[in-house]
């Protein structure tokens, strides 16, 4: 018997595909909940992605409250404190977050401050500091990307300190998704690119870091698949509803494939590049993955090769020697890159992207390597290491 | 039966070895840290007056060292005299057991959620490290590849040993200060 063991949580409903949003309502009911408060921000209330939330409450009789729309995209302890005051000045009662990752991370760390007591959302950073279950929580995630819909994890700066703040606990979890094909289908090239080279980071290190297990690489396959078959032909077809919410339940089940099993060395670097350049998370991971795959080849040649089947079908893998299959998934992944360059400009190296300087490498090297994602990378990455991938990155 | 009269036996075997290697890890990575340099420099990064712990749960064995500055590690034995400021936690015994006979990597050990962080997650990379770096030394290679995700390539025969040496003496004097104080 070997020492394998692993975990696996998802207890959100996924609600999804045509007229998704109509079953907000009837959700809410289901769980007492009448007086819902929507967190979004202004660009989402711009793009007009409110009105098919509004009006689909509406119709079955369901007021919204009330509705924040100023989260910024670094959301903060003093954001949460003055949502979390608005919910109790207007007795709601549950929480509908819609926009992209900070929204969704705002309407968590309110659900606690509005559940748990008090103004003070620090003293509930940590892990496992929320011990009971929260006040109904929605989310209507309008990028296809982050997974935040499914990831028990919320990030809030907090302004006085200068630090960003994890909260974790499965309390965090919403109690449904609500991936509605309307709401991503707005959204301009870049970020579509950007944010499906996300949830493809996210399915590819499930797959290939130390956590994977067999649940999460079925979620994980599933994604790669569907980004696979759909980006190119969303990115030409922006208002392809069918193209959209593939990628949407793909970003769905990349979160929570990843959730599950963790990432690696692209979103330790990912993560440094962007607090250092203040670059897009998802155009970082568009950017690492195919180079920190070269780096981990060795390590995880079984399970990359595999991925070909998912990257390319069945008539490229079953034509392509076993010995190949990962490096030909490399080259997958970077003919992908090619044509996102072509359609949309996203940069492929850190030099394309004009906000970096090479001066900053060993910076970011550095951050990296105290980054938590690096704990699951399969191989153990030193400094030179780091270093090693960036300079091959840069250009 | 008689497996049934054992298992009291195995299991307070199991609990003393963890209790015997906390004892023995806590002593050698204030040790590692008067020895080798790369440890010093990992550790230089923590505040000063940082407190680490390992343990299990919930009140089991427990290692608790500080950094006391300059990328010294001071051993306190399993008695904090602050609040924890990181604290790596086994979920249970049986785990804490895998990790420290060798039979489970500790970064194996963290990807199967045998183990929870409480404190900075940078810290806590940070701290696997130096735990690591420690292993790496103090093991003979072959057991040593066995605890930590990657064997130094660069950890040679000859620094191994002086160094092994070198940090077992330090340990075994400690257990004879702690032993005559």
């Amino acid at each position: 018997m070997t020492n394998k063991y692993y975990e696996f949580f998802c207890p959100v409903k996924v609600i999804a595909g045509k007229s998704a949003l109509e079953h907000i309502p009837y959700e809410l009911t289901g769980l007492a909940a009448k007086r819902p408060m929507i967190v979004t921000d202004k660009g989402v209330r711009a793009a007009g992605l409110l009105d098919p939330v509004i009006a689909a409450c509406e119709e079955s009789g369901l007021e919204i409250v009330s509705i924040y729309d100023d989260v910024p995209p670094d959301s903060s302890t003093t954001v949460v404190r003055d949502i979390a005051g608005i919910y109790r000045q207007e007795k709601c009662d549950s929480i509908i977050a819609v926009g992209g990752g900070s929204a969704i991370d705002t309407g968590k760390a309110v659900n606690i401050l509005v559940s748990e007591g008090g103004d003070n959302i620090a003293k509930y950073s940590g892990a496992g500091i929320i011990k009971h279950p929260l006040k109904p929580f929605f989310v209507v995630p309008t990028t296809a990307g982050t997974g935040s819909e499914v990831t028990s994890v919320a990030v809030i700066t907090d302004e006085a300190k200068g630090v960003k703040l994890p909260f974790t606990s499965s309390f965090l979890l919403p109690n449904a998704a609500i991936i509605d094909p309307r709401m991503t289908l707005t959204l301009p090239p870049h970020i579509t690119a950007a944010t499906a080279m996300d949830a493809m980071t996210h399915a590819t290190e499930a797959f290939t870091c130390m956590a994977k297990n067999p649940l999460s690489d079925a979620y994980a396959t599933a994604a790669v698949k569907k980004i696979s078959h759909s980006l190119l032909h969303v990115m030409d077809n922006p208002k392809d509803t069918d193209g959209r919410l593939e990628l949407a339940q793909a970003s769905t089940m990349a979160g929570i494939a990843f959730s599950n099993s963790m990432v690696g060395l692209v979103h330790a670097l990912g993560h440094a590049t962007g607090a250092i350049c203040h670059l897009p998370h998802g155009l970082c991971m568009s950017l690492y993955l195919p180079y920190v795959l070269e780096y981990n080849l060795e390590e995880i040649r079984a399970p990359l090769g595999e991925l070909l089947l998912y990257l390319e079908g069945p008539e490229v893998y079953s034509a392509t020697p076993s010995s190949r299959r990962a490096e030909a998934s490399i080259s997958a992944l970077r003919k992908l890159r090619d044509q996102l360059y072509k359609r949309c400009q996203l940069p492929r190296t850190l030099k394309e992207t004009g906000k970096v300087q090479e001066e900053q490498l060993d910076h970011i090297a550095e951050m990296a390597l105290d980054d938590g994602s690096i704990m699951f990378n399969p191989k153990e990455v030193t400094l030179e290491d780091a270093r090693a991938v960036l300079r091959r990155a840069w250009a | 039966m008689l497996a049934k009269r054992i298992q009291p036996m195995i299991f307070q075997a199991r609990r003393l070895y963890v209790e015997m290697m906390f004892q023995v890890m806590g002593r050698a990575l204030q040790a590692v840290s008067e020895v080798d340099d790369s440890v010093k420099n990992e550790a230089r990064a923590l505040p000063e007056g940082f407190l680490f712990e390992m343990m299990v749960m919930p009140d089991g064995p427990r290692l608790i060292v500080e950094h006391t500055g300059l990328g010294r590690f001071h051993f306190h034995g399993d008695s904090a005299p602050r609040p924890i400021d990181l604290s790596i936690q086994f979920k249970h015994i049986a785990h804490a057991f895998l990790v420290l006979s060798f039979q489970e990597k500790t970064s194996v050990a963290f990807a199967n959620d045998r183990m929870l962080v409480d404190g900075d997650i940078s810290y806590a990379v940070r701290m696997t490290r130096v735990l690591n770096r420690l292993e790496s030394f103090i093991l003979p290679k072959l057991i040593a590849q066995r605890a930590v995700k990657e064997y130094p390539a660069n950890l040679h025969l000859p620094e191994k040993l002086i160094s092994a040496a070198r940090i077992y003496l330090k340990v075994a004097t400690n257990f004879v200060e702690t032993v005559r104080a």
